[in-house]
């Protein structure tokens, strides 16, 4: 496995009390596979990924338990050092608003040379020459001119595609992608997802894409883990999740996609609001929003129980929420 | 580029000729541009009206203005009141103040931006705190009693440097006088660097940095230090007029010949040529400086194009 | 010119001399601040952004110091005779520089006076020119500059040169030359000036303020449903520019004490008889070496007055930047 996460716990200390982010994720990313995390903001699907990557804000933010293995080690127990070496080259990551996650004062050439530089000891100029290559990988048109340029001299899609290029200047073998396509238009949301998609079979690494746009899962992604509240409440393969969602709130997101077939119905809405991580309902975190809810969801925590060989949900009564 | 120089410099201007234009006006209208013509007493009637239509006082201000700065751009700043053509005092003082602005920049940049980084990147600790503090006493003293204070306890208590400089105003005899004069700035620049430095912490190109597996003090330098010193750079630059400026006063404690020394003996014998002339330089330097410092901001922020 | 650089303050506020860069400076970050004061949103939000702060301040040590420190200051210089009864133009020449004895705490000056009555009438000198010069400063800026920014247009334009023109002139130079010819005995020419050379300061502020709050969609949406713009100004856009002209203005309350005792100790602020800190300053200057108290109390006095009123800008600024918190 290339990735695992068992149980991993995350909590940040803030002045009005303790936020619960993430409470016992576990996950696993196969070589080459895609997973996709879905779930609303604050489900804590970009601190899981945060935490994973090492580069969560400490403090406020705190791993309070939890391992995560990659490629056989656990990150968690390494040096900083040693764990820095993993970050960029192996392990990788692409942000969500290219536009601040570049550096806005040293230009795309540097930026994207500096990854061989730093990791591979490069000199700057082959570091530059590596960059127009990337550049040229990523389809940036005018590449050996462009390389040259800043951040905010280019479009949203093409600074998206240097984002891309950057996170896998090193062939890492698993990138984490946080809502890669969010900020760009629609148009342009396909052309940089293809490009994700068909890099990351030409280099077989492992993908998690991060996202709370269900369309965009069904096309590329392998399996799903659907976040709630800083846990996985649904872990399916993508064909069978979309046929028959073992979880109430995956049935929640399922419906309210507007679907051509339903036109003139009325939009299902899931009710009520995401809770605050300071004030986590007790028993199932789901259950004030849960159509299905009966007295023992607000007790008793449910466990992943196994639908399948590789499907787990964490809901009491996964079985009528399979049958419908 | 060069269009925005011309416009800039076209833009100068009305600033450069208000700012002349005001300070000549509360020379010659507030006090009476006369009074120190005729040495220490008071010029009698007839000889002052003599003076008067000789150096063309009788005529309107704006007139006086105009010839003025005709003057002034032909190099004749006029007389001081020894007699010596004002661009003489200008060569001797200039210099003197132009060193001690040096040597206070030197301060400002180095314990200043050094205070700043080391603060900015331990916020929230007790150095964090102390210097925090510091700065705000710094800030709430007023420049001449820092001057005094420093005179007090390193040239008289203590005995490390003399309690007044020599008309040569070498460098080393600068340094104190030069703290001083950098003192409010240097405190600014620290609470600048500090705020600019933990603004851009969080900023995510420095987590992207991070997450790009880069050691810390390239995160630092690179990335952090390159983005957060912009405002600091562009506040140091605009600050060398102001400092020009300002150094009247610490120039008087440390009794230093400078621009500052030449100005108040001006103003008090009430030489109008001496202090409109120097002022008129003055208003000058902050100007360009401050047309430098935003040529120099576009060249340090690739997103700031020459509208 | 490049945009961006305006709200940096730096240009703008080295003009004013070292003691008003902070001011300005520190404010510009404020009205930087998305969707901070400058930006907070229709009715309901300003009062919650006061009484977010207010809830701060209220359990912040260097809030309440320092404006127990400014309660003090204020009640001695309305009535200096509750904690001496000395007055401080009896002076006897033949204790000159004598130190500290009983009856006299702080020893007597270069004239012989006592130091500590004149340091506690020092106050009175110090807290009327802050005072009175901050409030002509706030009400001259914030009417030119909020009515600029509200507008625009030439008057913008010509506001905007004239701002550039006074930031130009070194401060405390224009305040030798103004001040030199002045023979008046009172706090009032001190304060005129202060508030000729200070007005831009604020104006640049207010008008800044003033342009953030008007583009902001509710002011947009009352003027889409027909207010007139004298309503809009009043009741939308003034209560969000308030909030950075009241920081700048406690800091800058701060700086013009210390102004005003600078322009004392270089003899064209206050003059004799008249009591301020920055005369006896400048008075006791010539015998630091012997009489070193006579300089060290008043400068005392002063930085602590000033740092009172910079702490509690800082305090306040703080606690209505939502960025910190």
């Amino acid at each position: 496995m290339l990735l695992e996460v068992r149980d991993l716990h995350v909590e940040f200390r803030t002045r009005d009390g303790v936020a619960r982010a993430v409470n016992g994720v576990s996950c696993q990313v196969a070589a080459g596979e895609t997973l996709a995390v879905l779930g609303e903001s604050g489900s804590g699907k970009s601190v899981t990924a945060q935490a994973v990557l090492g580069i969560l804000d400490m403090p406020p933010g705190r791993i309070t338990a939890g391992e995560v293995f990659f490629r056989g080690r656990d990150l968690l127990k390494l040096k900083e050092d040693e764990r820095r070496r993993v970050r960029g080259a192996e392990l990788a990551m692409i942000f969500q608003d290219a536009l601040s996650a570049l550096n806005p004062v040293l230009s795309v050439g540097d930026q994207l040379g500096e990854m061989f530089v730093v990791h591979r000891g490069m000199s700057k100029r082959d570091a530059r020459a590596r960059a127009v290559e990337l550049m040229e990988r990523v389809r940036i048109p005018g590449a050996a001119q462009r390389v040259r340029d800043y951040p905010h001299q280019f479009s949203g899609g093409m600074r998206q595609r240097i984002m891309i290029a950057m996170a896998l200047a090193l062939e890492p073998a698993l990138v984490i992608a946080d809502e890669p396509t969010t900020a760009l238009d629609v148009t342009v949301q396909a052309q940089v997802m293809d490009l994700l998609a068909e890099l990351q079979r030409a280099y077989t690494m492992g993908l998690v894409l991060i996202t709370h746009d269900l369309g965009v899962v069904a096309d590329v992604a392998d399996r799903i883990a659907v976040m709630y509240a800083g846990r996985i409440v649904e872990s399916a393969p993508v064909h069978a999740l979309y046929k028959a969602p073992a979880h109430p709130y995956t049935r929640g997101l399922l419906d309210s996609i507007p679907r051509l077939d339903r036109k003139g119905r009325e939009l299902y809405a899931i009710k009520g609001l995401p809770p605050n991580l300071m004030r986590i309902p007790s028993g199932c975190a789901f259950h004030p929003r849960c159509p299905m809810a009966r007295d023992v969801c607000r007790t008793d925590e449910p466990p992943l129980h196994a639908v399948d060989e590789d499907r787990g949900s964490a809901c009491h009564f996964w079985r009528e929420c399979l049958d419908g | 580029m060069g269009r925005y120089v011309v416009r800039r410099l076209l833009q100068m201007i009305p600033v450069f000729v208000g700012a002349t234009l005001l300070i000549f006006l509360m020379v010659n209208v507030m006090g009476d541009p006369v009074a120190g013509l005729c040495g220490e007493r008071q010029c009698d009637p007839a000889t002052a009206a003599r003076l008067k239509r000789d150096l063309g006082l009788d005529k309107p201000v704006w007139q006086q203005y105009l010839t003025y700065m005709g003057k002034v751009f032909t190099g004749d700043f006029g007389t001081a009141f020894n007699g010596q053509p004002v661009t003489e005092l200008m060569a001797t003082a200039f210099p003197v103040t132009v060193r001690l602005t040096i040597v206070a920049i030197l301060f400002e940049v180095v314990v200043g931006i050094a205070l700043g980084v080391l603060t900015g990147l331990r916020r929230g600790r007790p150095v964090d705190t102390g210097v925090l503090l510091a700065t705000l006493v710094v800030i709430s003293v007023p420049t001449f009693v820092t001057g005094l204070l420093l005179q007090l306890l390193l040239g008289v208590a203590w005995g490390w440097i003399r309690p007044s400089v020599s008309p040569a105003a070498a460098f080393g005899e600068l340094i104190v006088p030069g703290l001083v004069l950098a003192s409010v700035s240097l405190a600014y620049v620290t609470r600048l660097t500090r705020t600019s430095l933990a603004e851009n912490r969080r900023s995510d190109y420095v987590r992207t940095a991070i997450a790009k597996g880069l050691p810390p003090h390239r995160v630092i330098t690179r990335h952090l230090l390159r983005n957060s010193l912009i405002p600091v750079v562009t506040f140091i630059g605009a600050d060398i007029g102001a400092l020009m400026g300002g150094a009247i006063v610490t120039e008087r404690i440390f009794n230093i010949h400078g621009v500052g020394y030449q100005l108040y003996q001006g103003i008090v014998r009430q030489n109008t040529q001496t202090v409109v002339g120097f002022v008129t330089v003055l208003v000058l330097v902050f100007l360009i400086a401050n047309l430098l410092v935003d040529l120099l901001y576009a060249v340090l922020d690739p997103r700031i194009r020459y509208a | 010119m490049p945009e961006q650089h305006e709200p940096d303050g730096a240009v703008s506020a080295a003009g004013m001399g070292g003691a008003m860069d902070l001011a300005a400076a520190e404010a510009a970050t404020l009205e930087r601040t998305p969707g901070g004061p400058g930006g907070a949103g229709p009715r309901g939000r300003p009062r919650s952004l006061w009484s977010d702060a207010w809830r701060d301040l209220r359990r912040n040590p260097v809030f309440l110091g320092s404006a127990l420190v400014i309660l003090f200051l204020v009640l001695i210089s309305l009535w200096p005779s509750l904690i001496t009864s000395g007055n401080p133009l009896t002076c006897d020449l033949a204790k000159a520089q004598e130190g500290s004895q009983p009856g006299h705490p702080f020893g007597f000056d270069g004239q012989g006076c006592d130091v500590y009555t004149r340091t506690v009438y020092g106050a009175r000198a110090s807290v009327t020119v802050g005072v009175c010069a901050t409030l002509g400063v706030a009400v001259l800026g914030s009417v030119l500059g909020g009515l600029a920014g509200f507008f625009g247009g030439l008057g913008d334009a010509v506001l905007s040169r004239l701002t550039d023109v006074f930031f130009a002139i070194p401060v405390v130079l224009g305040g030798l030359v103004l001040l030199s010819v002045v023979t008046s005995n009172t706090v009032w020419p001190v304060v005129g000036f202060m508030v000729l050379l200070g007005w831009p300061q604020i104006s640049r502020i207010a008008r800044g303020a003033v342009i953030t709050a008007r583009q902001n969609d509710y002011v947009q949406a009352a003027r889409a449903l027909g207010a007139s713009p004298a309503r809009i100004l009043l009741r939308h856009i003034a209560p969000n520019a308030v909030a950075p002209v009241i920081v700048v203005a406690t800091i800058a309350l701060g700086t013009y004490i210390a102004l005003e005792a600078t322009l004392s100790y270089l003899g064209v602020g206050l003059k004799p008889p008249s009591v301020s800190w920055g005369i006896d300053i400048s008075a006791a200057s010539p015998y630091i070496r012997n009489a070193p108290h006579a300089l060290l109390w008043p400068s005392g006095a002063l930085a602590i007055t000033v740092l009172a009123f910079i702490m509690l800008g800082d305090a306040v600024r703080d606690a209505l930047d939502p960025r910190l918190r």
